[in-house]
């Protein structure tokens, strides 16, 4: 204990809680067994700085009482003797941060134990200091939860890729690594109860407990599916549109990044993915892509998503990212491969790749229908008379005309959107629809492929099909443009 | 959802941090969109861009977060410049969402960070 340290319980409590930001900034794989070593005395540390602060006045009326940190307290606990038990993840190095925390913590319960004496929690500022402490403590235990977390999640993944195919002896670290992430979720779940989680999942796609891996990836996929089309029904703002279009965007780029895995592990025939797939994908996604930026020029700072449209869109990324990242890029193909069965994975994207052809469609037909789009003046006159030019370069030229009026421009107050904005709109969203459902045509392969396959061949890669020669069905014939307004 | 009860230094602090996130979620789909359909950047823009709407949900319903565009291009380095500026904000009851928030932009760093 430094003699030295004159900070305040409050500065003690910031230098906590920051320091636990910067190990989930800088946390790695590698950290993951002296960070299972060194929680239980956060937790204890926390558990101890908590119960020198004077309760609150009249009991545990509020949520600020004892009963979660003491659930905490008993899961820290109970996984520490699981820990002991199970020899995992065994002696070794304290993880030096978490011990700073640890000390930190310590420190300000000894300062508070030695001269709080004099703190009167009738008194209603000091009782909102309290309530402010314990949620600071409350919300560094939540942070580290996290952080240990994602630490351990890695750990699991890098020692489950380097023990595959040998004995469970030398695997055993991935279970009791399993078994420790899913101690770490209902901890973090229930410090971010504490901390008013209320966006909890919109935030980072919390994924507490369910499925891992495709099955995961499949229920994202539809979850997506179903919030997105009753997001544009209830509300479809230049806001949501937003986000469906860079959510859709995003699931046809992790198609190309998975697909393309399948395809150098044989599980996705090669042949295809490269002259079928590939093409059509690349040709979706850069069409969600540029729908996307239409609607981003129509919304505003202040504009408001659908949070459950965000929670959505959230676990869909995680649920990629759980597959497909490693760190900051793609992981490599046999990574992917060793992480799901990628057949399996393929067909539920091969779903999805259908369920995108109806999104277009929905989007198509706000843009085309609804009369209650707004944009800010000064974008919505850029954007006419953006699109004016354009046809005037294909040999359209109409008469000049001022499609804002000039004081909604200086003020940039919301308008309706000009005639050719939404004129523009309804061409970038038919020829959305049109690559949506050639995307749809290629990835029809996909589910072929999937049936070809032994049962019960688990994550062995098939040889690759015999190559086809089929070209891509092309949708312009099949689904209707609509009327322009 | 949104919160009537944050104070204006509180507030001011929360819409620099959106400013922040809104310019990232930019500056990684522009990066993205010059690397191609199969880019990585996407998926981050996605993720910044959702940690946004958080913040956007955050505040007050009549506020505007109009302001100046934060002067830099570097991702990793806007995550981390907002997660700075989320210190100041204190973890009480009225800013509900803080600690995920925090959570979900540490997240980002690490994500964003080579």
């Amino acid at each position: 204990m430094n003699r030295q340290d004159a900070r305040s319980v409050g500065e003690l409590l910031l230098d906590a809680d920051f320091t636990t930001r910067q190990v989930l900034m800088d946390v790695t794989s590698e950290d993951a067994p002296a960070m299972l070593r060194t929680w239980g005395e956060v937790v204890q540390s926390a558990s101890e700085l908590w119960a020198t602060l004077p309760p609150p006045v009249g009991g545990g009326s509020s949520p600020i009482d004892g009963a979660t940190m003491a659930r905490l307290e008993s899961m820290s606990q109970a996984m520490h003797r699981t820990q002991v038990r199970q020899g995992w993840p065994g002696d070794g190095p304290a993880d030096e941060r978490l011990l700073h925390v640890a000390e930190t913590l310590t420190r300000a319960a000894d300062l508070i134990g030695r001269r709080g004496g004099h703190i009167r929690p009738s008194d209603p500022e000091v009782r909102a200091d309290l309530d402010a402490a314990r949620m600071r403590i409350m919300h560094t235990l939540y942070v580290g939860a996290h952080g240990v977390g994602v630490a351990a999640r890695h750990h699991v993944r890098d020692v489950e890729l380097s023990t595959r195919g040998k004995t469970s002896q030398e695997s055993r670290g991935v279970p009791r690594g399993q078994d420790a992430v899913k101690r770490l979720a209902a901890f973090e779940q229930l410090a971010g109860a504490y901390v008013g989680n209320r966006y909890a999942r919109a935030a980072q796609g919390e994924h507490v407990r369910g499925p891992y891996g495709a099955e995961r990836l499949q229920q994202a996929l539809i979850g997506w599916d179903i919030q997105a089309h009753r997001t544009l029904a209830a509300s479809p703002t230049a806001a949501n549109l937003l986000l469906v279009s860079r959510t859709q965007a995003g699931i046809a780029t992790a198609a190309g990044a998975i697909l393309q895995a399948g395809a150098r592990t044989g599980h996705v025939d090669t042949h295809a993915y490269e002259h079928r797939l590939a093409p059509t994908l690349d040709a979706t996604q850069e069409n969600w892509t540029h729908v996307a930026g239409r609607w981003a020029e129509m919304t505003s700072p202040a504009d408001r998503t659908d949070m459950d449209l965000v929670a959505a869109a959230n676990e869909l990324r995680a649920a990629v990212r759980e597959i497909a990242h490693d760190k900051t890029t793609w992981a490599r193909p046999d990574v992917m491969a060793g992480r799901v069965d990628l057949g399996e994975a393929a067909q539920h994207l091969q779903q999805a790749l259908s369920s995108a052809v109806e999104v277009a469609c929905v989007i198509r037909d706000v843009a085309a229908q609804d009369t209650n789009l707004t944009g800010p003046a000064r974008a919505m006159s850029h954007r006419a008379n953006a699109e004016v030019d354009g046809a005037a370069d294909h040999g359209q030229r109409g008469e000049d005309v001022v499609w804002v009026a000039p004081g909604d421009v200086f003020a940039n107050r919301p308008v309706t959107i000009p005639e050719p904005v939404r004129a523009g709109l309804v061409d970038a969203t038919d020829t959305l629809v049109q690559t949506a459902g050639n995307a749809m045509s290629a990835a029809a392969c996909l589910d072929r492929v999937t049936q070809d396959r032994a049962p019960g061949s688990g994550q062995e890669p098939t040889a690759p099909r015999s190559r086809r020669h089929e070209e891509p069905t092309h949708m312009a014939q099949e689904v209707p443009r609509v009327a322009r307004p | 959802m949104t919160n009537q009860t944050i104070d204006q230094d509180e507030w001011a602090t929360l819409a620099a941090v959106a400013r922040l996130l809104r310019h990232a979620a930019v500056c990684a789909w522009a990066r993205a969109e010059a690397e191609g359909p199969r880019s990585h950047l996407h998926l981050l823009g996605l993720g910044i861009h959702t940690a946004s709407c958080q913040v956007a949900a955050m505040l007050p319903a009549d506020a505007d977060p109009e302001g100046q565009h934060p002067a830099q291009d570097d991702i990793a380095q806007l995550l981390r410049s907002a997660e700075e500026l989320t210190r100041s904000i204190p973890v009480v009851d009225r800013m509900a969402g803080i600690s995920p928030l925090v959570v979900a932009i540490c997240d980002l760093v690490r994500e964003a960070t080579p």
